[in-house]
Order: structure tokens, then C-alpha cells, then sequence
């Protein structure tokens, strides 16, 4: 703690000057200049590569393909994928799925993650570590066992069996996120409308539910990408093309046509789209970080 | 006095538990007290019934039955006859498992430390002022928000076709092309890089908050007491985000063994099973073997392994916070 004393007592001059806030003034020489761009260059070159798959699924996308007598770019790959495949049934089969299991999820873990952060007896914090072991366990487990109740039940090949499957695998995560948000609205919030007569619940509704968008947001982008992308259970669980969501769509159209590059790459833009949109636009919300202070703080 | 005063009104009307209300002595205002804190179990009891429900349910009732399917030598329509523990053995007697749990460890290893260092890297580059760096921030995300099925395709075509970028590059240079997915130490060393470049992003977003949280001064400081670049990142980062790190490193080694569409959807666990995680061969037991018992079996032993070693961890994160 020394070396932080330091700092206040004697700056060196020419490494930076504090003004009457305490706060550094970044001194702009020119080798700091030149060490930004350096910084620059690599995340640039970083990025450019890291990036080379994603940027290669788009160009492929709008070329042309070798049989056609189209040159530049073009859209055919698109037009011609939604014509010769269920690809706008796939997309629509994805987005009820993701939002149905968006809409539940928070439904499900706001309350929990509420329970969760304002809690403190021994049965709360028990479910916390419960929440912990099933997060850790490997999903194929209980999808077997699953197949075969819902195969009782009639939710085989079916998007209501899907979905309840990823609202359930969503909310170890959900819970996590939403208590961590809920752990940074003060208590004296819900204690001001308890004493204005509000019930438990009507307080968690509308004091502490009202100011935590952000944390819905954040664990709604968390259940759309799990939903989304997910593999494993749609292809366990969806048996017929027409139920497909795109992600099994998608694989199946990629094993049956491996050299139709155009088109494959077509559908794969079609189904990166949704995401990419929604995290461009809410991003600012998205915070993983909170997981860990939650997991460590109860 | 007008503390006393207002604390006493707020008594009368029944503070709630852990308010900052002083609840005075009488009588009414006890019993209105407690009456708030059954009221306040009572609503978190159903606050939280749903999510023990689906918990219970969906999660709970399959491992149960889990445990019954791993020990019958049944199918996926019929149940079968109880076989003791047949299923585990002749699973533990197989070399095949065995590579199984090889590949998980080499993939969790590479995948955990591998995207940590290249996620910590990235972050501590973006924690600078960097022209557009904002812009980056998203960009280098890209990896982990497209859909597997997609980048796996994509790593396909760049690796595994006949008119890939990296064959001509090869034939341009003068040499054989590399057998990406079809040599087993190559298709190996292809998929770990692709879980990697999968799940930097995570990473890269968990160090960063963590980083959020280190004051600049101390880096201040530090470098004012000549420490070096190197000596600044072993003596303050890594120790101030210790915490973070390891629930990340926790977190992504869950990732890692559990992960399916990364391995299955590059190379199927193959060629000769070099690829095949513990996952995968569970996978391929039940649906494309259907030996539901073995299958199950080895889903049940990863699944036993989780639970002890997850507890341990979990109370070891635990401990660390309260230190």
C-alpha cells in the first residue's frame, strides 16, 4: 500500500500531473501516441483474423454460384435457398421458440433471482449451490431420460417440448444474472414502499422489477442466444423438417448439399442475423461479470 | 430526538425485516413485525416455487431416471431388464472411453486456458485508449454470439474444402496440403483452436469487468516505483482479479466438458474417434449405437464426477469471497 501513498506525496514530473479533483491528466507525448497506435495496429490485425470466418460465411453468401450466369454480387443465394427449402418455416419455428423461451425465462428467474439476492436463510443459499450442480451438468443426461417421459407426452417433435427443455437449462444462468442486478438496488427502496403499505410482492413488482430493465435485458439476451443456437436438444427432440428450427435446418441442408456453398452460407447469414442484431443493439446491457460476484456472494 | 421519533412512526407502521427501523418495544408493533416476516417467507415461497419446479422436473426427475436407464440394458422405447452395474463396467473396460476422457482433458485444458489468455490479452488491450476501441469491443464478441452451426460451417469451408483460401495458400506455397479434419492429430489441434476462438469472447468479457474494477493508480504507482510492464501484470492484475479469474476458469472448464456442437458439428468426434469427448461418445452410444444403457452409463459417471468436484468448487468460491 506503500507505493500508493507514494503518488500523492512526490509525482515525478513528466509522468503526470494531478489537478485539484485528484484525477491524472493523461499527458499526450509522443511516444505515448505512437504506443497507441501500435496498440491499434494489433487489435486491428487481432480482429481482422479473428473475424476471417465470419466475414467469409457473408462473401460467400452474395457470390454468385459457378453454375450461374450472374456476375458481382447477388441475392439469388437467398431467394433460391427460401424457394427450395423450408427455410422460412426453420426461421419462423426459431423465433417462437427463442421468444417464448425469452418471455418465460425472466418470467421464471426475476422472482428467483429476487429470492436469491434478498434471502438469507440456509434453504435459499442450499438452492444456490443446487443451482450451481445442475448448471455443471452435461446436458445429455437428462435429455435421454427426457426423450422418453416426453415421448409419453407427446412433446417428441414438438416446439412446446423444446422449449420447456431450454427454459429449464436457462435458469442457473438467468437467476444468477437477475440476483446480481438485484443485489445493486438498495434494500431502502422496497423498505420506503413497505412502509407505504405496498405487500412483499407488490414491492418486487413495482419498485424493485420497474428499475432493473437492464437486468432483464441482459438475462433476455442470455436465454435468446442459448435458444437460438442451440444444437443438441432440437436435434434430439425434432424429428420432422417441418418442425426444424434453423440450427438443425441449417445442418441438415449443409450435409445434403456440402459443395452448394452459395446456399449454405445463404441460410448460415440468414441465421446470424437475429443475433448479431439483438446484440448490437442492446450490448450496452450485457454483463457477464455479474455471474461471479453472484455465485461468490451467497 | 427527530431520529428516535421517526424511527418509532416507522416502527408503529411494521417495518419490514433487515429495515433500518428500530421496532419499539410494544406489543402491536412486534406483532405487526412478524406478521410482515410471514408474509415476506410466504411470498418468497412463491416467488421461487416456479423455478424449483422446472428445476425439480426437468432437471431433477431425468437424472433420477438417469440413474435407472444406466443400470438396464433397455433402448430408447423399451426399458429392459436390470443389469447391475454391467453397463459401468463394460464402459470402464473400454479403450474407446478411455480415449474419451484423454480428448475431454486436452479440449477442457486448451479450451479454458487457452481462451483465458487470449480473452485476458484482448481485454487489457481494450482497457487503453485505443481509437475505436468501442467498436472492437463488439466485433471481437462476433465469435461467441454467432450461432455454432454457422461457425462451424464456416470453419468447414476454410479448412476442410477442396477451394478453400487455406489449401491455395498451401498449393500457392509449394507444399501438401495439411489434412485439417481428416489427419487425427491435426482434427485434434482444429477443434481445440476452434473452441478457443469460440470462447475467448467469454473470457475477454469476464476479465474485463474484473478489470473495471482495478483502480489505474495502483498502475500508476507502480510504474513510478520502476516496475516493469511484466512485473505490474504478476504483481497487480493477476492478483486483484484472482477471484474473477478463477470463477471464469471454473465456469469455462463446465463449458468445455460439456460441450457437444463445437467437437460434433466440426468433425463429428471423428476421424478414428481422435475427436470424440466424453460427450460425443455419450452421445453416439444412445443415438447412433442405441446402447442406451453405456451411453446413460457414461453420462452418469461425467455427471457423479460434476457434482462432487462443482460442490468442492463451489464452496472453495465461496471461501474465497469471504476472505
Amino acid at each position: 500500500m506503500s507505493t500508493v501513498l507514494h503518488t500523492h506525496t512526490a509525482p515525478p514530473a513528466g509522468v503526470g500531473q494531478f489537478n485539484a479533483n485528484g484525477r491524472k491528466r493523461r499527458p499526450v507525448s509522443e511516444a505515448g501516441m505512437r504506443g497507441r497506435w501500435w496498440r491499434f495496429a494489433l487489435i486491428l490485425a487481432v480482429t481482422a483474423v479473428v473475424l476471417v470466418p465470419i466475414g467469409a460465411v457473408v462473401v460467400l453468401a452474395v457470390l454468385p454460384a459457378s453454375a450461374s450466369s450472374t456476375t458481382g454480387l447477388t441475392l439469388e443465394n437467398f431467394s433460391g435457398v427460401f424457394e427450395k427449402t423450408l427455410a422460412s418455416t426453420w426461421l419462423a419455428n426459431s423465433l417462437v421458440v427463442t421468444l417464448a423461451t425469452v418471455v418465460v425465462s425472466v418470467a421464471v428467474a426475476a422472482p428467483a433471482g429476487y429470492v436469491l439476492s434478498r434471502g438469507k436463510s440456509k434453504a435459499v443459499s442450499g438452492y444456490s449451490l443446487l443451482l450451481f450442480v445442475m448448471q455443471s451438468l452435461p446436458i445429455i443426461t437428462s435429455v435421454v431420460p427426457l426423450f422418453i417421459l416426453f415421448a409419453n407426452l407427446g412433446l417428441v417433435d414438438n416446439l412446446l417440448g423444446i422449449t420447456i427443455v431450454y427454459v429449464a437449462s436457462t435458469m442457473s444462468v438467468a437467476t444468477w444474472m437477475m440476483a446480481a442486478y438485484f443485489d445493486s438496488i438498495p434494500v431502502s427502496l422496497e423498505e420506503a414502499s413497505w412502509i407505504d403499505g405496498c405487500s412483499v410482492f407488490g414491492s418486487f413488482l413495482k419498485v424493485v422489477l420497474r428499475n432493473s430493465l437492464p437486468g432483464v435485458l441482459s438475462t433476455a439476451i442470455f436465454a435468446f442466444l442459448l435458444a437460438w443456437n442451440d444444437y443438441l436438444v432440437a436435434i434430439v427432440f425434432l424429428r420432422s423438417n417441418e418442425i426444424f428450427t434453423l440450427p438443425v435446418g441449417v445442418q441438415s441442408f449443409f450435409q445434403q448439399n456440402a459443395t452448394d456453398w452459395g446456399s449454405v452460407m445463404a441460410l448460415a447469414v440468414v441465421m446470424m442475423v437475429p443475433p448479431i442484431f439483438v446484440f448490437a443493439a442492446l450490448n450496452k446491457y450485457f454483463s457477464v461479470g455479474g455471474i461471479g460476484g453472484s455465485l461468490a456472494g451467497r | 430526538m427527530t431520529t428516535v421519533n421517526s424511527g418509532l412512526a416507522r416502527a408503529r407502521r411494521g417495518v419490514a425485516p433487515g429495515g433500518s427501523g428500530r421496532p419499539s418495544p410494544s406489543r402491536t408493533s412486534l406483532n405487526r413485525a412478524s406478521k410482515l416476516h410471514g408474509q415476506t417467507s410466504r411470498t418468497y415461497f412463491w416467488l421461487i416455487l416456479p423455478s424449483v419446479l422446472l428445476l425439480v422436473l426437468i432437471n431433477g426427475y431425468p437424472l433420477i431416471y438417469a440413474g435407472v436407464q444406466a443400470t438396464h440394458d433397455g433402448s430408447l422405447i423399451d426399458a429392459g431388464n436390470f443389469v447391475g452395474v454391467d453397463n459401468f463396467t463394460s464402459v470402464l473396460g473400454s479403450e474407446a472411453f478411455w480415449k474419451a476422457v484423454q480428448f475431454t482433458i486436452v479440449f477442457t485444458i486448451v479450451g479454458v486456458f487457452g481462451s483465458w489468455a487470449v480473452g485476458l490479452g484482448l481485454a487489457l488491450l481494450l482497457r487503453t485508449r485505443i481509437p475505436a476501441g468501442g467498436l472492437f469491443k463488439v466485433l471481437l464478441l462476433l465469435p461467441w454470439v454467432v450461432p455454432i452451426v454457422v461457425s462451424s460451417t464456416a470453419w468447414n469451408w476454410l479448412v476442410a474444402s477442396p477451394d478453400s483460401p487455406t489449401n491455395k495458400v498451401f498449393t500457392a506455397l509449394g507444399l501438401e496440403t495439411p489434412l485439417f479434419l481428416a489427419d487425427p492429430t491435426l482434427a485434434a489441434i482444429t477443434v481445440c483452436l476452434f473452441k478457443v476462438w469460440v470462447s475467448f469472447p467469454f473470457m475477454m468479457m469476464m476479465s474485463a469487468g474484473a478489470l473495471t474494477s482495478v483502480d489505474n493508480t495502483v498502475y500508476e504507482a507502480a510504474s513510478m516505483d520502476g516496475a516493469s510492464r511484466w512485473q505490474q501484470f504478476t504483481g497487480i492484475t493477476l492478483p486483484l482479479t484472482a477471484r474473477s479469474t478463477y470463477i471464469s476458469w471454473i465456469l469455462m472448464t463446465i463449458f468445455c466438458v460439456n460441450d457437444f456442437p463445437t467437437i460434433y458439428l466440426l468433425t463429428g468426434g471423428g476421424p478414428v474417434d481422435a475427436t470424440t469427448s466424453l460427450v460425443v461418445y455419450a452421445y453416439r452410444k444412445v443415438f447412433q449405437d442405441f446402447q442406451t444403457g453405456p451411453g446413460v452409463a457414461v453420462a452418469f459417471l461425467m455427471t457423479i464426477t460434476l457434482v462432487i468436484v462443482s460442490t468442492l468448487l463451489y464452496r472453495q468460491i465461496r471461501k474465497s469471497s469471504v476472505e
